[in-house]
Parts: C-alpha cells; sequence; structure tokens
C-alpha cells in the first residue's frame, strides 16, 4: 500500500475510475435520494407514535403502513444501492479490472430503482406483508434476487482475473458480501412464499434481517474501512493476520444469527439459544477487526481533523462496536425479556443501518467521488455540516430509543402494571427520534445537493482535496492519488 | 491467482454458510412443515375436538382474507402473537394472554398453534397487547368491531389509532358499518385461540 504509485499505475487507475464513473455515480446519487425519502418517512413515522391518532382518517398514513415503507426505502432504496456502488468501485480498484459493461450496469440500476419504488407503493396501497425488510408483494422477491444478481455479478469475474497476486483483505470481505446475500435473500423468499411452516417462515424473515446486516452490510463496511484506514494513514495494516481471522470468525458464525429476536418463541429451544450464542462470538470478530483498525491508526489520530473519508469511516467503526455489543448485551437472560419486543431493538437495527453502515458508506464516497468525477467536493463547510448533523442526529435517536426500550421491557415485565401505561412510558421519548430524523433529513439533504453538483460536473476544479480543516496540500493530499 | 485458490475461497464462504442455512434454517423447517396432528384420547378429556392441532379450530369465516388485512394494515409491527413460557419472560401473568386462565387452559405458544397459517405473525414490537388469544378475551364480534375504529373507548391511554378506513358511515343512523375487510379482519382476530389443550400422547409435551 505505501509503495510509490509509479506513471503507469496512475493512468491506470484513472482508466479503470473512468469505466466506474456512470454506473457508480448513478447508483450514489440514486440511492442518496431514497436516504432522503426514507429519513423524511422515518420522521413520519416516529410523528405517528408519538400522536397515534393525527390523521387517523387516512388510511395512507398509518404507523403499520409508513414505518414499512420507510425501511424498504432506506434498506433496498439507500443501503443496497450504495453498498452495491461501493462494492463494484473498490473490486475494480484491488483487482485493477475495469468493469465492463458499464452502461448494461446502469441500465439495471435503473430497474432496481423502480422496483423500490414499485414495493414502497405495494405497502402504501395496502399490500404490504407485515413481514420486517420483506414487505413487499411475493411475486417482487425473485424480481429483487434477479436484478441484484445481474448488478453484482460482475464482481466476481473481476475477483476471478484479477492482476495482483495477492488478496486483499478487502476483497474476502467483498466476495463474501456479493455470494452471501443473494443466498439468504432467496431462502429467506422461498420459504415465506411456501406457506409450509408457519412459524419457522416467520424465523427465516428474523434470519434474513440479521443476516443482511453481518453478511452484507458488515463486510460491505469492512472491506471500506480496511481500504479507508490505511489508504488515509499510509501505513499497512497492523496484522494481517487478525484481520483475517477476524474475518473468518464472522464468516462461521454470523449465518447462525437471527432467532434471538424470538427468543421463547415457538421453536424448538436450543434454536433462539444457538442464535444468542452466535452473537457473542460474533463479537469476537469485532473486537478483532476495530483493535485492528484502532492500531492501524495509532499515533495518526490527527488525519481525524483532516480527512473526511477518515473521519466518517471511523465514526462508523466505532457505531459498529457499539452495535455488537449493545447486541450481545440484549441477549443476556436476565435483560433480555424486559428487551425483546421493546424500542430497544427496534433501535439497534437504526444503529446498524444508519449508525454503521451508512456513516461508513459515507466516507467511502467522499474517497471514491472526487476520483471518478475529476473534481472536488464543493465546500468543505458542508462536510462538516454532514457529519455533525449526522452523528448528533443518530446518537439521539439511538439514545432516544433506547431509553424508551428500558421505559417499555420495565413496564412490560411488570404484570400489575397496565399494559397501556408502558405505551404511554416510552413514547414520550419518541419526540427525541422525532427530532433526530429531522437532524438526519437536514443533513443528508445537504450530502444530496453537494452529490447532485459533483454529479453535474460542478465540483471543486482544484489540485488538492477537499478538507475538513485546513488547507489542501496536506495528508490527505500525499495519499490520495494512490 | 489461480483458478485453484479462486476456488477454494468461495469453497470456504459457501461451507461458512452452508452450516447453518443446513441445521438452522432447512432442517428445522421441513421438519415443522412434516408436523402431523396428534389425535387426542379419552385421558386427556377434551370434548368436541379430534386432534391437536385441529384446523377447524384455527380458521374460520374469512379469517384466511382477514390474515391479509392485518398484514397489510401492518399490526404486526405493533402486536405480537407470540406468549414466551416463563423463563423468557412474563407474559403469562398478564390476564388472558396464555389462554383461558379459569380453566386452566393457560400456557405458551407453541409452532403447533400456527398449523395451517399462511404466516406467524410473531411480531416486532409490542406497542400493543399480545393478540395470541384475543379471541378468548374479546367474546363479541361488536366489541371487537369497536375495538378497531374507536379503540380508545375502552383504554383511554391506548395507542392504538382509529382504523375507520375499514368502516362506512352509515348517512341515515350515523353508525359506523363494517366493510367486508372489517369483517374479515374480525373472523381472523376471534379466530386468535392458541390455547388447545396439548394431549398426552404429544412426546414433545414431556
Amino acid at each position: 500500500m505505501t509503495v510509490q504509485a509509479t506513471d503507469e499505475d496512475i493512468r491506470e487507475r484513472a482508466s479503470i475510475d473512468r469505466s466506474m464513473r456512470f454506473p457508480v455515480l448513478f447508483f450514489f446519487t440514486s440511492a442518496a435520494a431514497w436516504l432522503f425519502v426514507a429519513t423524511i418517512l422515518g420522521f413520519f413515522s416516529a410523528l405517528k407514535l408519538r400522536v397515534p391518532g393525527l390523521w387517523e382518517e387516512c388510511q395512507f398514513l398509518g404507523y403499520g403502513r409508513v414505518f414499512p415503507m420507510h425501511m424498504i426505502a432506506l434498506v433496498y432504496g439507500w443501503a443496497l444501492q450504495a453498498g452495491i456502488g461501493v462494492m463494484l468501485w473498490l473490486m475494480a480498484r484491488l483487482t485493477r479490472r475495469e468493469l465492463k459493461y458499464g452502461m448494461g450496469v446502469v441500465v439495471i440500476g435503473h430497474v432496481w430503482n423502480a422496483l423500490v419504488a414499485v414495493a414502497v407503493i405495494c405497502i402504501w396501497s395496502g399490500f404490504g406483508r407485515s413481514i420486517p425488510l420483506l414487505d413487499f408483494p411475493g411475486w417482487m422477491a425473485p424480481l429483487f434476487a434477479m436484478v441484484y444478481m445481474a448488478m453484482v455479478v460482475w464482481v466476481i469475474p473481476m475477483f476471478k482475473t484479477r492482476r495482483e497476486a495477492s488478496i486483499y483483505i478487502s476483497e474476502y470481505y467483498l466476495v463474501g458480501a456479493a455470494l452471501w446475500f443473494p443466498w439468504v435473500f432467496i431462502t429467506a423468499g422461498i420459504l415465506i412464499s411456501k406457506e409450509a411452516a408457519p412459524t419457522m417462515a416467520a424465523g427465516a424473515g428474523s434470519w434474513f434481517v440479521s443476516n443482511l446486516i453481518y453478511f452484507w452490510m458488515a463486510p460491505i463496511a469492512l472491506a471500506v474501512a480496511y481500504y479507508i484506514v490505511p489508504k488515509i494513514a499510509d501505513r499497512p495494516i497492523y496484522s494481517y493476520g487478525w484481520a483475517k481471522m477476524g474475518f473468518w470468525i464472522l464468516a462461521l458464525f454470523a449465518g447462525w444469527t437471527g432467532f434471538q429476536r424470538y427468543y421463547g418463541g415457538p421453536y424448538p429451544a436450543w434454536i433462539p439459544a444457538v442464535s444468542g450464542a452466535a452473537v457473542v462470538f460474533v463479537l469476537l470478530a469485532v473486537v478483532a477487526t476495530i483493535s485492528n483498525l484502532a492500531m492501524t491508526l495509532r499515533g495518526k489520530t490527527k488525519l481525524w481533523e483532516i480527512s473526511p473519508s477518515l473521519r466518517f469511516t471511523a465514526m462508523g467503526m466505532f457505531f459498529f462496536a457499539v452495535y455488537a455489543c449493545l447486541s450481545a448485551v440484549s441477549i443476556i437472560p436476565m435483560v433480555q425479556p424486559a428487551l425483546q419486543f421493546s424500542f430497544f431493538l427496534s433501535g439497534l437495527d437504526v444503529l446498524a443501518i444508519y449508525g454503521f453502515f451508512s456513516m461508513t458508506v459515507f466516507g467511502a464516497m467522499y474517497f471514491i467521488v472526487p476520483r471518478i468525477t475529476g473534481c472536488e467536493w464543493p465546500s468543505a463547510a458542508s462536510i462538516r455540516n454532514h457529519f455533525w448533523y449526522s452523528t448528533y442526529g443518530i446518537i439521539t435517536l439511538i439514545v432516544c430509543l433506547l431509553i424508551a426500550g428500558l421505559a417499555q421491557g420495565g413496564n412490560l415485565s411488570r404484570p400489575n402494571i397496565p399494559f397501556s401505561t408502558s405505551f404511554m412510558n416510552s413514547t414520550c421519548w419518541v419526540v427525541g427520534a422525532c427530532i433526530a430524523w429531522l437532524l438526519i433529513a437536514v443533513s443528508n439533504l445537504w450530502f444530496f445537493y453537494q452529490l447532485a453538483l459533483m454529479f453535474v460536473g460542478k465540483g471543486r476544479k482544484s489540485e488538492g482535496p477537499t478538507l475538513i480543516h485546513g488547507g489542501h496540500d496536506n495528508a490527505e493530499g500525499a495519499a490520495g492519488t494512490a | 491467482m489461480s483458478t485453484h485458490h479462486f476456488w477454494k475461497l468461495i469453497g470456504g464462504l459457501a461451507i461458512c454458510f452452508a452450516l447453518p442455512w443446513t441445521f438452522l434454517i432447512m432442517g428445522p423447517y421441513f421438519s415443522e412443515a412434516s408436523t402431523k396432528p396428534v389425535p387426542y384420547s379419552e385421558k386427556d378429556e377434551v370434548e368436541g375436538l379430534a386432534a391437536y392441532p385441529e384446523r377447524s379450530t384455527l380458521r374460520y369465516g374469512s379469517s384466511d382474507y382477514g390474515a391479509k388485512i392485518y398484514a397489510a394494515e401492518g399490526c404486526a409491527y405493533c402486536h405480537t402473537q407470540m406468549v414466551r413460557p416463563t423463563y423468557a419472560g412474563p407474559d403469562m401473568w398478564r390476564d388472558g394472554w396464555g389462554g383461558r386462565d379459569a380453566e386452566g387452559l393457560s400456557r405458551e405458544t407453541r409452532p403447533e398453534d400456527y398449523f395451517g397459517e399462511s404466516f406467524a405473525y410473531l411480531g416486532y414490537q409490542r406497542l400493543g397487547q399480545d393478540l395470541s388469544n384475543v379471541g378468548h378475551r374479546i367474546t363479541t364480534r361488536e366489541a371487537m368491531h369497536r375495538h378497531l375504529y374507536d379503540p380508545k373507548s375502552f383504554d383511554g391511554d391506548s395507542g392504538m389509532p382509529k382504523y375507520l378506513h375499514l368502516y362506512e358511515k352509515d348517512k341515515v343512523t350515523g353508525e359506523y358499518v363494517p366493510t367486508a375487510k372489517a369483517e374479515a379482519l374480525v373472523d381472523y382476530l376471534m379466530s386468535r385461540k392458541k390455547d388447545a389443550k396439548i394431549p398426552e400422547a404429544d412426546k414433545r409435551n414431556g
């Protein structure tokens, strides 16, 4: 990583970046647009929780419809598209292969966006299925699977015909994500549509959500972190052994998670127990990975002040550690009964999707977009605003949902307290969630505006990258050409 | 990289995933799908039912269509249908959650209780009451309808919105007249009775 780049290398990278330009920018901008839609829907669903009677004559604004629309827009509109964009670019860079048929990928990307829009409209107009993150009507699932594979399949030939002799750890994660996700998605889709075993179908739905986080979001975010951190710190990762160990621990155990959400549910008792144990083992992978990244950055924390990519990625990794720890805490038998169906667990979902995955992917975007467009981010102030509004927003959201969960769970676990008290005592915290979603919406409006400027080529034309503080010619400038 | 290494990595990734896929998902799935009802014997002292689980008690009227309405309105995001055993939560101490307390039939839910349904709506959050046995708690259709179009008339603190779009207001009397959707949803809710007695012969009962 630290080897000085030759002129030929730079030319080669430029041609790879050119081949990626339209597909990756397309995925990023449409993802950012969906993210904005999702945050607005998130605000409305939180508002509906606080004031259930609001607009109750209108069937299209019920919480039971707005909340799944929000989740679908957030995951399928934003997370999957942004992740695929990052995956394609990183894989091309690491394997030194150009993306063939780039325009074909753009066409398929349009189909994907249309599918997400149809899914959201279906839920809105009353064809939802009440299955978290699989709410769209059953006939859409095979379409989603096919379009996803058509977008991601290019990663495999790139990797197979790679020109570097050694495999970098990010590539393990990317190949893993590309391979595992369709398998999880198709399995859950088929088992649910067969309608042969109702409780295992529900379990497969929960297993899908957990694997979406651990087998798709986590690998992509970690691939980004293993790429960005050494690049910006300008030194190799601290221990390659740890990195590989973290990868294989995640690969071995993440697939067993999912059923801990239905602890005590209608399953053989060993199933949720095994899932709970797997969550704890996954924590090991997280510890190995995060400490490895932290050691890579040791003594260079000043870079946080300068590089937007590093700042977002580091914050994402911090949220990953918090997520993994809280997930492990939430399955301790002492607290699990209270937290199981509370805001605590839905707060954890948001922490994974927005706090950990999205922040890391923002970091990647701040790195990638200047390279493929050939111009720099228009304004450092906007990057700062995006960062702080997002960070404060997500922290407010998580803290409020976690406290709401504790209040709700505490009341639920005392049967002498009337049931509705648990609702009253928890939804006062939802006010905080409303405000947080607004903060996040504002921050993403900034981001989308900047990204749109870059998309139409109105970015800053300059030699050096846009840095958070200070001039344009220090650390990332050196790392930036690489 | 040689093709050999490529396939070794792909194989490793596949094996890591195939283990939970086989043992956590597919195995239990097919085992549940092949569940056969266990007939009641005389010792069980159950009247009117031949076996557990009994399809006829779990679905009636337009309850299948009602399940679709239940899903489309997102009911499962606020209501669970899963009563946990005492080691996993205090659900059984809530009045009527576990079933008919007075007849000693209160218990946690089991996989067989969902027999014949297309999907078990176990739930996401518990913002509303558990509905596993709501058919035993709310016993008349009128009361069930009123729970849907005016939930606050039962509990002023209830966080449930009015589902007015499932009803039509009669222009003459001013009363709410249920649509076919509302009737189906009530059929579904009235069929939520997951406390059938477990036969002695059921091996899994041990």
